[in-house]
């Protein structure tokens, strides 16, 4: 119940309980300090009453008929006195006083119970030796008084109570305004209403939560104009090749030889194979976003390698293009974490790219070694590199250079940059001789 | 009717130039911004279709400068640009840039085909579909000829010199002038290939169709009172 409290009633909680601990301290200290200035008030009192009768009973006591005093006052009730000749012959005493000795010890205070009653007793000799006196007080009566003043302590806490917890409350709200404002402002807004919210008048509180939404709005906004233009891309990059296709079948049903019909149609097809390598990488670059490093797991860069060196070996001969795998030491076998189905688009890419772009009758090396303690794994070939200037080009999607052969999607280096990001791997590009060949390094951090 | 055709996509472009050729056009295909401004700079095309993600230099860049180059020859080549961008924005660009049609890919090639015709048409001043000159009816996108109401049959190549005398009907074609408008760069020009095709139209529709003016060229007179 508490955590989902909302912070007015935390708030209020709090403020009341501290309140009502505090008065309630406050109180109890008064009363037991007051208790005991008024002890030694009363006490101090019972022993002048003792002192006067002391000095009474030395003079007068001998002419004293009665064997009690009346009461001349109210408040006289609740002292009484007793006077015992010699100590055992009860001489003189007040009406409201017990028959049976108010105390048993002769000098000093002492809390005796007589018949139920609790008394606070002072107890004296006279100066001749004579009478012993007790001078006592209901103890009842103490209680009642101090109760009193307790009582009236608490009294307004009561009252003010309630009025403090309207007063808390208004303050409360008053004081979460701009909290409130904040959740309606944000509440309000459309979902592709991104800009940032404005701090200049918020609280220093609540500057540090708008400082971090507005940075995540950022983020939102930059990744959502990421998707809309790789939608727009996508969309533009699939007409040339529908296009295309549409194009060619046209031209074969107008065609009038031969010839020229069956060029049209393979064209055509042609033109359905780059759609359809298109729409796979498009496909694959949304799964390498998707799968993530969700299926992470130690990895064998060597396996993988021979396998996609295994099922690229057909293409790449065909073309005249060797293809050599360098694991370096076969009993240090390098592992990675990672996905492996990503690992294995990621080689792919890098030798599709590989095999496309090197001169016929030379090789490409998928190479992998340890570099001060990182894992790299690259795949060179002896092709025209690329451009200093375009490196960083070459890995924006549906990027392609001049002269790159039309059944590129352009996405093949980004789906290979992105694989890399998500395992936490830089890429690195480096011509193999000045001004010619491509080495592209994958470096696995350890 | 010898047009430019710049589309970097190799395939597309392709089946452009195939098409384009099977409605009776020459066609020089260029893949990249710089090849065609060149191109364009050196040869007369009667059109151009203007892919505009070009590589080295983009499309609207060559329709500028062809505007440039226009304005200085107080001519004006039409343009139609094809391309994937298909925003109305892009639109507004290409058409402000100095293109005069604008066609999203994918296409019809027929449609491509009959907006070059219009376009055609609407340069040479001659805004009917029917070309007709001294009993003559030439109808473009059917490739037809008709000589009083009927029909005369003609080759590919007799019918592209027809349609580019009739055009310019009352204006003087100079030889090379005509086999540009035949011949796209690559095609072997036979030699006296125009004197030949004169002298067949000359002998399917009548004589005095096409007067040669000696030296010069050639010229189809303009209907007195049209």
């Amino acid at each position: 119940m508490w955590r989902r409290a909302s912070i007015k009633q935390r708030l209020l909680a709090l403020a009341l309980t501290a309140i009502t601990l505090v008065w309630l301290g406050t109180t109890a200290f008064t009363y037991y300090d007051a208790r005991e200035e008024f002890d030694e008030v009363l006490d101090a009192h019972l022993v002048q009453t003792a002192a006067l009768l002391v000095v009474q009973t030395s003079q007068d006591l001998a002419e004293l008929k009665t064997e009690h005093t009346p009461l001349l006052h109210k408040y006289a009730r609740r002292v009484a006195f007793q006077i015992w000749e010699k100590g055992n012959r009860l001489r003189l005493y007040s009406v409201n006083a017990p028959q049976q000795p108010l105390a048993n010890n002769e000098h000093g205070f002492s809390d005796n119970t007589i018949d139920g009653t609790r008394w606070r007793v002072f107890s004296t000799w006279d100066d001749s030796g004579e009478y012993l006196i007790h001078v006592a007080e209901r103890s009842k009566v103490r209680d009642k008084l101090a109760n009193g003043i307790a009582g009236n302590l608490l009294k307004p806490l009561w009252f003010s109570l309630p009025l403090l917890a309207l007063l808390l409350w208004i303050a409360v709200t008053h004081g979460l305004r701009p909290l409130e404002k904040l959740a309606s402002e944000v509440g309000q807004r459309k979902p592709d209403n991104l800009a940032a919210l404005d701090a200049s008048s918020a609280p220093r509180e609540v500057v540090p939560l708008i400082e971090r939404l507005n940075r995540l709005f950022v983020r939102i906004d930059a990744s959502m104009q990421k998707e809309r233009r790789f939608t727009a891309d996508a969309a533009h990059e699939l007409r040339t090749p529908v296009a295309a296709i549409k194009a060619q079948a046209q031209v074969a049903r107008a065609a009038t030889g031969e010839a020229e019909r069956i060029h049209a149609l393979d064209n055509a097809i042609l033109g359905c194979d780059r759609a359809a390598h298109l729409i796979e990488q498009l496909l694959t670059l949304a799964r390498v976003d998707t799968l993530g490093d969700g299926m992470a797991k130690p990895c064998q860069l060597n396996v993988i390698a021979a396998e996609v060196i295994s099922a690229l070996a057909p293409t790449a001969l065909e073309k005249g293009v060797q293809l050599e795998l360098l694991a370096g030491d076969a009993n240090n076998v390098p592992k990675v974490r990672g996905n492996p189905e990503l690992l294995r688009i990621l080689m792919r890419n890098l030798l599709d790219n590989s095999i496309q772009h090197t001169a016929p009758g030379t090789s490409v090396q998928v190479g992998i070694t340890h570099e001060s303690g990182d894992i790299c794994l690259s795949v060179s070939d002896n092709g025209p590199g690329i451009p200093e200037q375009e490196r960083a080009r070459v890995l924006e999607r549906f990027y392609r250079p001049l002269g790159t052969q039309a059944s590129g999607s352009g996405l093949g280096l980004s789906i290979v940059k992105r694989i890399a990001e998500v395992h936490d791997a830089t890429l690195q590009m480096q011509p193999m001789h000045p001004e010619q060949g491509l080495r592209v390094t994958v470096h696995f951090k350890s | 009717m010898r047009v430019l055709l710049v589309e970097d996509d190799a395939l597309l472009g392709d089946a452009i130039q195939a098409g384009l050729k099977q409605s009776g056009y020459a066609v020089d295909w260029m893949q990249d911004g710089i090849s065609a401004e060149q191109a364009l700079a050196t040869e007369p095309y009667t059109a151009v279709v203007l892919d505009l993600g070009l590589p080295r230099l983009a499309g609207l860049e060559v329709l500028r400068r062809l505007r440039n180059r226009n304005a200085q020859k107080n001519m004006h080549t039409p343009v139609l640009i094809l391309t994937a961008m298909d925003t109305v924005d892009d639109r507004i660009k290409g058409l402000d840039a100095g293109a005069d049609d604008y066609l999203v890919k994918p296409f019809d090639m027929g449609e491509l085909a009959a907006r070059l015709r219009a376009l055609i048409r609407r340069a040479s001043g001659q805004p009917d579909p029917l070309l007709q000159v001294a009993g003559v009816q030439l109808d473009a996108a059917a490739h037809r000829v008709l000589y009083q109401d009927k029909p005369v049959e003609l080759s590919a190549r007799e019918f592209s010199v027809l349609h580019a005398l009739m055009l310019n009907a009352g204006k003087v074609l100079s030889r090379s002038q005509l086999e540009e408008q035949l011949y796209a760069w690559g095609d072997e020009i036979e030699s006296n290939a125009v004197e030949v095709y004169i002298h067949h139209l000359r002998r399917k529709l009548f004589p005095a169709l096409v007067e040669t003016i000696r030296g010069v060229g050639y010229l189809m007179p303009r209907d007195k009172a049209a």
